[in-house]
């Protein structure tokens, strides 16, 4: 059994690297567009931390945490966005224009998880040059705030269990798209949810953070690891998060399965 | 009776309906049709029975829409059927295991699973991986395929720069590289040059006679299927309406044959000798084709020799493409064959 288990992973360790090599090859066939993506991203990174240094320009204390608090919770953010864009980004477009297209007949067809042949097909090299400025950055504040060795053990796990959440809300919000077709709505709410989720859950009150906890559990992502970082009496939210993964994990597999029983193609 | 233990395809009142949105055009047919929905709900495949076995090669043949690529898309288990039994390879293909996708293919003339911006050769390694050829079947199956398509030296070039014969081959290699058993050809022939429909048709049958796979293929071109194909089906509005040997399918418009006379001066075209025969003249009169019931053939082909100066005639079997026009413009003649098999 183990070694089924384990000849099946290196299968689909195979054909990541296949999708990865594939997509550097075309991502770097346009030049300009690839270093237009990497000043994008960075762009994107200084205007995020700049917007919250400036805050704290004017302001002590923003909810329970000073400003290297905010900015590690921050550049914690920015780093699963970073591998978010490496590993899912594209793909989530794709998938909306394969549907609309009638493109998705070849996917379905490959002898492979569909979710994995779906989600994991573009890998976005341009974002990779970008990692170790994300990581540094989160070095730093990790420092700022005094991570323990332990911490830093964690951190990796965090990082992998947060990204994880995150896109299994994305994969369930982007199955809507076999019903709806025109995915761009799903992709600009999904987008936001990204948005919502780059600010500790201490900003939002009342319904819609019981909302944004429970029913899509976005706050949980940087909020859970990174609360019990800082404080390991905190760790209810971590544990909170484990369960919402695998709970949702659970009605990812459910409705993709639906989804795909309704995919109607389109024709030739 | 074919036999039912070797069948690969088996489908019994197979059927799939499609719902759709009836829109008025314009900005008011627009917020009209937002707010209030006005489903159509069409039946593409209506209790459709099939039996296919190892090493057949079958056409499906049908006007467009008529639903042949409805059928593909189930047999492949890229859609599900609404309704009826269906069997590929023992598998219930909208189940999708593993194994099943494993052994099928499919080639859609127009639509591409390779990627555009990269040669051919990344996507047959890709592919390589996602069914786990081993290497050197792999290079083995590249090498003999590429040499019979003629496209050894195409092999890394982008593909966004091939042309569209070349891309299609393409294709077929990146289809048939985990050597399926059974293939499901969508019109792979469309919109290519003759010399190259001649290729890919060459293609497939050494492809079949070396692997005896089962084939089916859809074409709008009658060379194709005449070249490839020694059963036909065909399917009229999601229904089908003949399924037999190629040699036999004039028969269905009765035992008629084509007989063609070249005159040297043209004739009145409403010639009492020449009208009632479905006549099909050239441009300048000066020849035609009648199609003439088989027990009528010699007497009136006398007659005509007696009263016309006829330079040249000729008589042969109808051709696949005069029976096919004939029922795309009376499909009628089908239904009221299938009523008086039933009655009988």
């Amino acid at each position: 059994m183990e070694t089924t288990f384990t000849s099946r992973l290196g299968h689909y360790w195979d054909v990541y690297k296949k999708f990865v090599s594939t997509s550097v090859s075309v991502e770097t066939s346009f030049r300009t567009s690839f270093i237009l993506l990497i000043f994008m991203d960075l762009f994107f990174f200084f205007s995020s931390v700049g917007s919250v240094s400036f805050i704290y320009d004017h302001v002590v204390q923003i909810g329970p945490w000073q400003k290297n608090e905010l900015l590690f919770f921050l550049t914690f953010m920015l780093m699963i966005d970073n591998l978010h864009m490496m590993i899912f980004s594209q793909s989530f477009w794709e998938f909306s224009f394969n549907i609309r297209t009638g493109q998705l007949d070849y996917v379905i067809l490959k002898p492979m998880n569909t979710i994995f042949s779906v989600f994991f097909r573009h890998f976005r090299a341009s974002s990779l040059f970008n990692t170790p400025l994300f990581l540094g950055y989160l070095i730093y504040y990790g420092i700022q705030v005094g991570l323990s060795p332990f911490d830093w053990l964690m951190v990796p796990f965090f990082v992998a269990l947060s990204l994880a959440l995150l896109v299994v809300v994305e994969f369930i919000l982007s199955t809507s798209m076999f019903w709806l077709t025109d995915g761009v709505g799903i992709n600009f709410l999904r987008m936001q949810m990204q948005q919502l989720a780059r600010w500790p859950n201490f900003i939002y009150q009342g319904a819609i953070r019981k909302f944004l906890t429970v029913f899509i559990p976005i706050l949980l992502i940087g909020s859970g690891p990174v609360h019990f970082l800082l404080d390991k009496s905190a760790w209810q939210l971590l544990a909170t998060m484990v369960v919402a993964l695998f709970a949702f994990t659970g009605i990812l597999l459910f409705i993709w399965k639906i989804g795909l029983r309704r995919y109607d193609s389109a024709s030739s | 009776m074919r036999n039912m233990t070797t069948a690969l395809i088996k489908t019994h009142n197979l059927r799939k309906q499609f719902i759709s949105y009836k829109k008025s055009p314009g900005i008011m047919g627009s917020f009209t049709s937002f707010f209030k929905r006005n489903p159509v709900t069409k039946d593409a495949v209506k209790g459709f029975d099939l039996e296919v076995k190892k090493g057949e090669i079958v056409g499906l043949l049908g006007p467009n829409g008529a639903g042949k690529t409805t059928l593909m898309k189930m047999f492949t288990g890229i859609i599900v059927p609404t309704d009826g039994e269906l069997k590929i390879l023992g598998s219930n293909p909208w189940e999708r295991d593993k194994n099943f996708r494993k052994r099928i293919a499919l080639v859609m003339g127009q639509k591409s699973q390779l990627w555009w911006d990269i040669p051919a050769m990344d996507s047959f390694l890709l592919l390589q991986k996602y069914y786990e050829v081993p290497q050197a079947a792999f290079e083995a199956r590249i090498e003999k395929m590429s040499e019979l398509l003629g496209v050894k030296d195409l092999l890394h070039i982008h593909v966004r720069k091939l042309s569209l014969g070349e891309r299609m081959k393409m294709e077929l290699m990146a289809s048939l590289l985990h050597n399926p058993e059974v293939i499901f050809l969508d019109e792979p022939t469309i919109g290519l040059d003759l010399v190259a429909q001649e290729n890919i048709r060459n293609f497939i049958k050494e492809y079949h006679r070396e692997n005896d796979c089962c084939i089916i293929i859809t074409s709008h071109y009658m060379q194709d299927v005449q070249a490839l194909c020694d059963r036909l089906v065909l399917i009229f509005d999601g229904e089908k309406g003949y399924d037999g040997p190629l040699d036999n399918f004039e028969d269905i418009l009765g035992s008629e044959k084509s007989v063609s006379f070249s005159f040297k001066n043209a004739p009145q075209k409403d010639h009492p000798l020449l009208s009632g025969y479905d006549a099909s003249w050239n441009e300048e009169g000066t020849s035609v084709e009648l199609r003439v019931p088989e027990e009528e053939l010699c007497s009136l082909s006398a007659k005509i020799l007696n009263a016309l100066e006829v330079d040249d005639f000729a008589t042969e079997k109808l051709p696949i493409e005069r029976v096919m026009k004939e029922l795309m413009n009376n499909p009628e003649i089908l239904r009221q064959k299938r009523e008086a098999q039933a009655n009988v």
